[in-house]
Formats: structure tokens, sequence, C-alpha cells
């Protein structure tokens, strides 16, 4: 345990990014170059505090009578240098997609989006509930911004639903922490659970169990409280790719990681009955978010159901809570990231190249976007489990964690769910690579969804032209999805090429000791 | 003894008449009188802590009579933290925000502060009602302001009720000198046990002074009059009073239930507990549900500090020094919260309008007044890392580790409306364009004379300190529970 001011400095650069961002407002150029520079900077104190020997710690004094610190545990750094390094490629990505499409208020996005990682970060590092709780909630106040960004009436309901789902769950886990403080003495993650907490009285301890998950469940959007997301996706295509896909969601079910291994145990956890329930709500939102996804003819909102039910694949790893099973989340929450952000990426692609939001009326769309819409394709095979890319890996792990609890239904619900992701995926790649613009065939119109009320035609040509090789978008826009497709591609054939690898078996061993 | 105490009430109860002489002549000499005694008051105060945290609590006998008929003084550690809040206050609002300069009306500021300053630092039951009467006589006057019929009224509800208020608490003091005899407070606590605490006259005193200064305190359904008082009011009146007013009431309520009834009191008459724990429930659930429902910026802010009271009474109810911390925490936090929201109301009034619907765009004109009333609203919810956040946790963490399950469940729920009203307004600010209005924003509409006031530069700073004392005091929320702990602890 090294003092040392790595974990600090990880907050503190995107935080005080943001308001170098605001007095850099009238010179864009500059402005981005705040945002890119941060972005590395913060990456590279991640890197250093993974190569750190020991765990560095900042203790920041104590509030309201609970000591206050950052600590950059494996678990941390896991989340710390997956959100770090996609705030670099989602960098690239914004300047791209902002300028393309001519969203306004760009000062305020990126003073917001550099908020917003400096509060990820601090959730990634909190070293108890408390701390862990501070963040949480300053990550839902530095997002909001970003959800209303367009200012339409629409936007603004979506903003009022977010805000409303989500510090309506940070009450649910203030009063869970509360909880925990009174019955444990205190809220510090320590591997494992805490031992005063499997001594406490059962029914409070299951008390703040279920307070915490309602809590945390709101952002790791466990049906039914899974509202917000999909409402959340009128935010600009980078917006719902980083935040929603990764640092948002990801904060919700890190902390349901940090409430199952570190805070109640795994052994607590299913000895006070409280794995199943939570399985079972993770099982039914991967079949209910799989189905209703299915009928969606927008492409942000599908992918928006996607996420909610990957989600639970990771919730669902959690509440099984073998050592497979935890370290096939852990991998899964790298893996989803990987490739959910390519999706959105090409969905952003597909909107700044040719305003289509929907999937009926991108039939063909692969003419115009090749690259880009391979690599929509093969991020979705890894999230239905193809091999080769990173969600096979994570998905075999979390299939065969499965198979070590008695009730191997799961295990079908892990084959099932991966099927209803296929006829997802099927349609859209399927529209996109083979379908044709202006031809009413089925094999131009998605598959399940019904079709969207449309405007009457398309405006312009009906067939895609085809660009010359590398220039059907903007390098800003093209470079991040190869990027981001090609880590998802590394991470599965070489899935101990990167530090995560390493990081969730630390996490495993420290837990499961 | 220590000649601070008496200085302290005596400099400005004295000094009122300074700008009263010099200000008839020259208002430029009444003004420089004012701040003079503000500062000077000031200072005393400020010496007063950092002397009460070298030596221990101060006391003082005037003229070295017993303390059973003697005026006597007292500062510890929870009253130093108000006396400075108080001279704080009352200087940094005179100089930062006042509009009305002339001799008497700052004769009525400095009056207003002597008496507040003697609540708080009396060490006597009785004289703290003849320092209520002060502070209230000129808080009357100062809301009825010199012109407008609107403010009469205001002023004269606001005078009758107050007055029945004071008068309720002097019944209680007259009950707890018939059982005991004495109207010291340090005589009062262990005179009251003689007596036995479920004695009728013990349980009525208790109930007639905590009604007194329910009133003072605005707790549903005694908040009648301070919606429209702080409406009317001259603006920096209304920040000044919004600030103090209830605020020193709540600290009298903490010192004469736990410091002279005790808290074997109320273990020993659990109706009260109980009393307590109700009035602060309606209190939050009244407070939300009207606080909602108001148009106009002033009104909207007076009803969430009928929430805020009900939170408060609430802690008191739970009765642990964790509890108590959590409602000193509380008071300060709503005090320098709506301090600043009334000064920026005040200014917003002279801008745009006094309706939140005013606001619309407004955050985009004035962003840093804009994020100060933001954070000041952060803190009025409860969210992190404010000291609104910080009083929270004392209180639910109390209220779950005494066992008051509804207590935990009120004081977390209330956050959700909290967060109702609060965002309404900060929404306006940013996100809403402006509809329909004249382009020019500097117009006042109701006529001249009313639009002189301080500039937006030194609004925007007085937001923004209140801002960030918000943030300090919640990321050093630790530092004041430990400044007051001797004395809370030394209640239980």
């Amino acid at each position: 345990v090294g003092v040392s001011l790595l974990p600090l400095l990880a907050v503190a650069v995107p935080a005080v990014a943001a308001p170098l961002v605001y007095l850099a407002r009238s010179r864009p150029n500059l402005r981005e170059g705040v945002t890119l520079a941060a972005a590395v900077a913060t990456l590279g104190v991640v890197w250093l505090a993974v190569r750190a020997p020991g765990t560095p710690v900042t203790p920041l004094g104590t509030v309201a009578g609970v000591s206050f610190a950052l600590r950059a545990d494996a678990a941390g750094l896991l989340f710390a240098l997956l959100a770090a390094t996609l705030w670099v490629v989602t960098s690239v990505y914004s300047v791209g997609y902002l300028r393309t499409v001519g969203e306004g208020h760009q000062t305020r996005y990126f003073a917001a989006f550099a908020a917003s990682i400096a509060a990820t970060m601090g959730v990634a590092f909190a070293t108890n509930l408390f701390t862990l709780f501070v963040f949480y909630e300053l990550l839902t106040l530095a997002t909001y911004p970003l959800v209303v960004h367009a200012g339409t009436a629409e936007a603004y309901r979506a903003g009022r639903t977010y805000v409303a789902y989500t510090l309506g769950g940070g009450v649910a886990v203030l009063a869970g922490a509360v909880l925990v403080a009174v019955l444990a003495g205190e809220t510090t993650f320590s591997p494992g659970g805490l031992a005063a907490l499997s001594a406490a009285d059962p029914t409070l301890a299951r008390v703040a169990f279920a307070l915490l998950i309602v809590g945390f469940g709101v952002k790791t959007a466990i049906m039914p409280l899974h509202g917000w997301l999909p409402a959340a996706m009128v935010a600009p295509t980078p917006v719902s790719g980083l935040l929603h896909a990764v640092a948002v969601v990801k904060s919700g079910v890190f902390a349901l990681a940090r409430t199952v291994l570190y805070t109640f145990g795994p052994e607590t956890t299913w000895a006070l009955d409280l794995g199943l329930p939570l399985a079972v709500a993770a099982a039914a939102t991967m079949l209910g978010a799989g189905l209703v996804g299915l009928r969606q003819d927008n492409i942000k909102r599908g992918l928006a159901y996607s996420t909610i039910g990957q989600l639970s694949y990771i919730a669902l790893g959690l509440a099984i809570a073998t050592p497979l099973a935890v370290f096939g989340a852990l991998l899964h929450v790298v893996a989803h990231a990987f490739m959910k952000i390519t999706l959105f990426f090409a969905a952003g692609v597909i909107y700044a190249e040719t305003g289509e939001k929907y999937v009926s009326d991108v039939a063909g769309v692969g003419r115009r976007l090749p690259a880009t819409m391979v690599a929509f394709g093969v991020a979705a095979a890894g999230l239905v489990g193809f091999p080769l890319v990173a969600g096979f890996v994570s998905k075999f792990h979390l299939v065969l964690g499965a198979a070590e609890r008695p009730a191997l239904l799961f295990v079908a619900v892990y084959l099932v769910a991966g099927l209803l992701k296929l006829l997802y995926f099927w349609p859209i790649v399927y529209v996109a690579l083979f379908g044709d613009r202006g031809d009413d065939s089925p094999a131009s119109r998605h598959a399940f969804a019904p079709p969207h009320a449309t405007d009457g035609g398309y405006p312009g040509e009906t067939t895609w032209e085809r660009p010359a090789l590398g220039r059907e978008a903007s390098p800003f826009l093209l470079l991040p999805v190869l990027a981001t497709v090609g880590g998802a591609v590394l991470l599965g054939v070489v899935p101990t090429a990167l530090p995560f690898w390493a990081l969730a078996e630390a996490v495993v061993a420290e837990v499961f000791a | 003894m220590s000649l601070l105490l008496p200085l302290l009430v005596t400099v400005p109860l004295l000094g009122a008449l300074a700008p009263f002489v010099a200000g008839t002549r020259r208002s430029r000499a009444g003004r420089a009188a004012t701040v003079a005694v503000l500062l000077a008051h000031l200072g005393l105060a400020l010496a007063a802590a950092v002397l009460v945290a070298r030596t221990g609590p101060l006391t003082y006998v005037v003229g070295g009579l017993p303390a059973a008929v003697g005026i006597g003084l007292l500062l510890d550690r929870v009253s130093a933290l108000f006396v400075v809040l108080v001279a704080v206050t009352a200087a940094g609002l005179y100089l930062a925000v006042r509009e009305d300069r002339t001799g008497p009306g700052d004769a009525l500021w400095l009056l207003l502060l002597a008496g507040l300053t003697g609540v708080v630092v009396t060490a006597d039951a009785f004289n703290l009602y003849v320092f209520l009467e002060i502070s209230g006589l000129a808080a009357y006057a100062l809301v009825a302001g010199r012109a407008g019929v609107d403010r009469a009224l205001a002023a004269l509800r606001y005078l009758l009720v107050g007055t029945v208020g004071a008068t309720l608490y002097l019944l209680g003091v007259g009950y707890a000198y018939v059982a005991t005899g004495t109207l010291a407070m340090a005589d009062l606590g262990p005179a009251l046990a003689a007596v036995g605490h479920d004695s009728t006259l013990v349980v009525a005193a208790y109930v007639l002074i905590a009604l007194g200064l329910a009133v003072k305190l605005a707790l549903f359904p005694l908040h009648g009059w301070k919606p429209p008082a702080y409406a009317t009011a001259p603006r920096d009146v209304a920040a000044l009073l919004a600030t103090l007013g209830s605020t020193v009431a709540g600290y009298a309520l903490v010192r004469l239930t736990f410091g002279v009834f005790g808290v074997e009191f109320l273990r020993g008459v659990p109706g009260v507990r109980l009393g307590l724990v109700a009035a602060g429930t309606a209190g939050v659930v009244a407070g939300g549900y009207l606080t909602l429902r108001r148009a106009e910026l002033r009104r909207l802010l007076s009803y969430s500090s009928i929430l805020q009271f009900g939170l408060f009474t609430l802690a008191l109810g739970v009765a642990t020094p964790l509890a108590v911390t959590g409602a000193i925490l509380l008071l300060v936090a709503n005090a320098v919260a709506k301090g600043g929201l009334f000064v920026a109301a005040g200014h917003a009034e002279r801008a745009v309008g006094r309706s939140v619907g005013d606001l619309a765009g407004f955050g985009r004109e004035a962003p840093i007044l804009a994020a100060g009333v933001a954070v000041a609203f952060a803190s009025l919810v409860g969210l992190p890392p404010t000291v609104g956040f910080a009083a929270k946790w004392y209180v639910a963490v109390a209220a779950v580790a005494a066992g008051s399950w509804g207590v935990a469940v009120v004081v977390l729920v209330s956050t959700l409306v909290s967060l109702a009203y609060a965002g309404r307004v900060v929404e306006r600010l940013y996100l809403a364009a402006p509809e329909g209005r004249p382009g020019d924003r500097g117009l006042a509409t109701d006529g001249g004379g009313d639009v002189a006031g301080p500039s937006r530069r030194r609004v925007a700073a007085v937001v923004g300190v209140v801002a960030a004392a918000l943030v300090v005091l919640g990321l050093g929320s630790t530092a004041v529970a430990e400044w007051v702990a001797p004395v809370v602890e030394g209640w239980a």
C-alpha cells in the first residue's frame, strides 16, 4: 500500500480539463487540443498506476466522518484503464462527429464530457461505498447536459427521465450505504467482503443489499429500471457510445461488482440467499431486452436494448459469483465496451454521412461505407459470441462459470440470449450489406421491426455511391471505428495482450483468496 | 469571565444609534458608522471564537450578580459557530448588497444583529426572550421597509404571528420558572430533572417553548408568515432574514432542548420525541408539496425553508449526538445556501423578473451566478460534495443507528422532493430559451427607482463565495462535526 498521487491525478486531469476547455471556447482547435491532451494524459496516469508496484492510494481526509480516499486496486484499474483508453478514441471521434454533423454548444459538450470522465475515474478508484456514491452522483450531474444536448423537447424529456431514474437510484444507494455503514461500522471495500456484514442481522443485511442493487441496478439498466437508457439515446452518438454504452452503465455494473465482491462478498451474498434473486433479474433482463431489441428499427435504440442485455450478462456473472463467472464478467466489461463502442461509432458514421437513423433506411449502405459496415459486422459477431472476437472469450468464461452452480438454467439463458443477439444483429448487417435502397423487397426491410413513420422517400439519389478506398468518412470518424474494432479483435485473438486479462485475474485471486 | 461576550451584544446594540444620529445629516457618515460597527462586531466574533478554541467556553455575568437573577452570557463551541455565522452574514450582506442605506434602516440592521447575537450568546432563558423580541421587532420593521401596501401587510402578519410565538415562548419560560425558581440555563437543567421530567409543569413548559420557537422557525403548520414576508421584503432584508432569522431560532431550540431540558427529558417523555418527529415529517411533506407548486422564486425558496426546517426538527427527534451534529449542519447548510439564493433571486428580479419562468436562459447571460445557484440548490437537495449532503448523511446514519427507520426514510425521500423543485429552477436557468421576451434585458418593467442595486459582478461574487463555502463546508464537514463534538457529546 503506497501513498501516491496517481489515483488523484487520474481524477484531477480530466476535472481540470473541463474548465480549460471552457476557457479555450473561442478557439475550437485549441479547445479540442485540450481535450485530446487531457485524454492522453489521463491514459498515461492510469497506465503508470497499472505499472506501479503495490496499490497506489491517495488519502483525502474524511468527509462527514467517513474516510474519503482514492485507491487504484486491480478492479479499479481495470475499469479506469478501459474508460481512459476509450476516452482517447472517443475524443478523436467526437471532433469528427460534431464537426461533420455541425452540432451546437460544442464547448459545453467537451467540458461536460471531461467532467464525466473525471467522475468515472472517481467511481473506479473510490475506496469505499461513501466515496463511490459521491462520484456516482457527480457522474449523473456531469452527463445530464450531454443527454439534453440537442435542446429539443424530446431531449429535455429524456433528460428528466434520466435524472429521475439515476438520482432516484442514488437515493437507494445512499440508503444502502447508510445501512452498511451502521451494520458493519465501515463501508471500505475489502476483497471477499466485509466480515462484519456476514455477522450482521441477516434481514437488515438483505435490505441493504437490495437497496444497493436497486440503486446501482438503475445505471446497470436491469429491467425494470432500464427506461432511461433508450430515452437517453437522443444524445449525440459519441455520448451514447462512450457514456451510455461504457462509462455510465459500466459505473453501474462496476458498483454492482464492488457490492457483491468487495462489500458483501460472494460467500455472504449466497449465504443470505441474495445471489439467486439478482441472477434471476439479470437473466430475465437478458431475455427481455433481447426480445424487445428485435423490434427496434431505430439503430441507436436497438443498440440501447443490446446494451441492456449485455450489461445483464455481466450482472448475471457477478450474481453467480463463482471464480470463473466473475472472471468472465470482468472480461466482458472490457469486451462489451470495445464492441459496443464500435457499433455506436458506426451508427454515428452512418448518421453523420447519410443522415439516416433507421435500419430500413440504410439498405445497402455497405456500398457507401464499406469499412464502417465491416467493422459493424465484426463487432456484432463479437457480441453474438463468435470466436476470434473479444466477446467469445468473455462469454466462454461466463458460461463455464454458470455451469459451476447447480442451476444449469443460467447456462441455457446465456445461450438463448446469444441466439437472440444473433437474430437482432442479423437483419441489420444483412440489410446494410445486401439490401438495396429504393427497393421494397424483404431484403431491404428490417425483418422483425414494424416500419417507422417515414417522411416519404429519400432525399436525392436512391443508390449509394461507392467512395474511394479510405475516403468514406472523415478520418476523425473512420480511424476510431477501426481502432476499437481492432481492439475487439486483438482481445479475441490474444486475450492476454492488454493488461485487462492480468487485472481480471488479480481481482479473482484477491476476492476468492 | 470574558469581556468579549457583553461587547458582542452591546457593540451592535449601542452602535445602532450611530447611523441614526450620524445618518440624519449625511448618509455617507451613517454608512461609514454602520460599516465600522459591523466590522468591529465581526472582529469580536472571530476573536471570541479563537478564544473558545484555545481556552474553552467563555462565560460572563453582567454586573457580577448571581446567575439566577443576573444576565448570564455563554459562548461555547456551538454558539461560537453561530455567532461567526451571524457576524459574517450581517457584515457581508451589508457590504455587498445593501440597497437602503438610510440612517434608520441601518440602525434596524444593527438592532437585528444585536438581537440575533444575543439569542446565541445568552445563558438565560428569559433573556433569550428579550433578545428574540429585539430581533423580531427589528425584523418586522425591516420587512415593512419604507413603502408598499404588500410589504406593510406582510410585515403586520409577521408581527402578529411572531409576537404570538414569542408570547408562547415566554409562557413556557414562565412555567419553567414556576417549576424550578430559576431561569439560568445551567441551573434549569438539574432543577427540571429534580422536579421530574414527566411532571405536567415541565412538559407544558417544553411544549410551549418549542411551539413558540416553531413559529419563529416557520415549522408547518405555523409557517404562514414566512413566504409573504420573505417574498415582499426589500431584497437585501430578505437575504439577511432568510439566512439568519429562523436559523438562530433553530439554534435556540437545539440549545434549550439538549442544553437545558436534556436528552434524559426526551427519553423520559416519549411523546415529546414523537411530537418532534411528527412535526418534522409534516414539515418535510407539506414543505415539499408546497414548494413544487410555486411560480415565484422567492416564495419557492421560502417554502423550501419549511422543508429544510422539517428535516432539522426530525433530526432533533432522533436525539443522538450524531443526529444533533447533523441538525446543526442542516442549519448552517440551509442558512448559507438560502443567503446566496436570495441574493441571486433579488438580482434576477431586477434583471429579468420575479418568477421561475423568467429565468429562462438567464444562465447563459450570467454564467457564474447561475453556476453558484446550481451549487446552492445541489446543497439544498443534498447532493455530494456539498454540506447539505454531509448534513443529510449524518442525520440518516444517526437515524438508522438509533433504529428510527421512519426518519431515515423521510430524510432520504426528501432528497427526491427537493430535486423536483431544484431541478425545475436549474433547468430553466440553463436550458430553456427565453420565451417571447423583448431582447433588452436591462429594462425594469415596473418603472424606475427600483432598478438601482448591486452590480451583477458583485452579486456573482457573493453567490460564488456561497457556492465555494458550501463545497468547502461539505468537504470539511468532519472538521465542523469535530468542532462541535465536545459540546454535543456533553449533552448526551
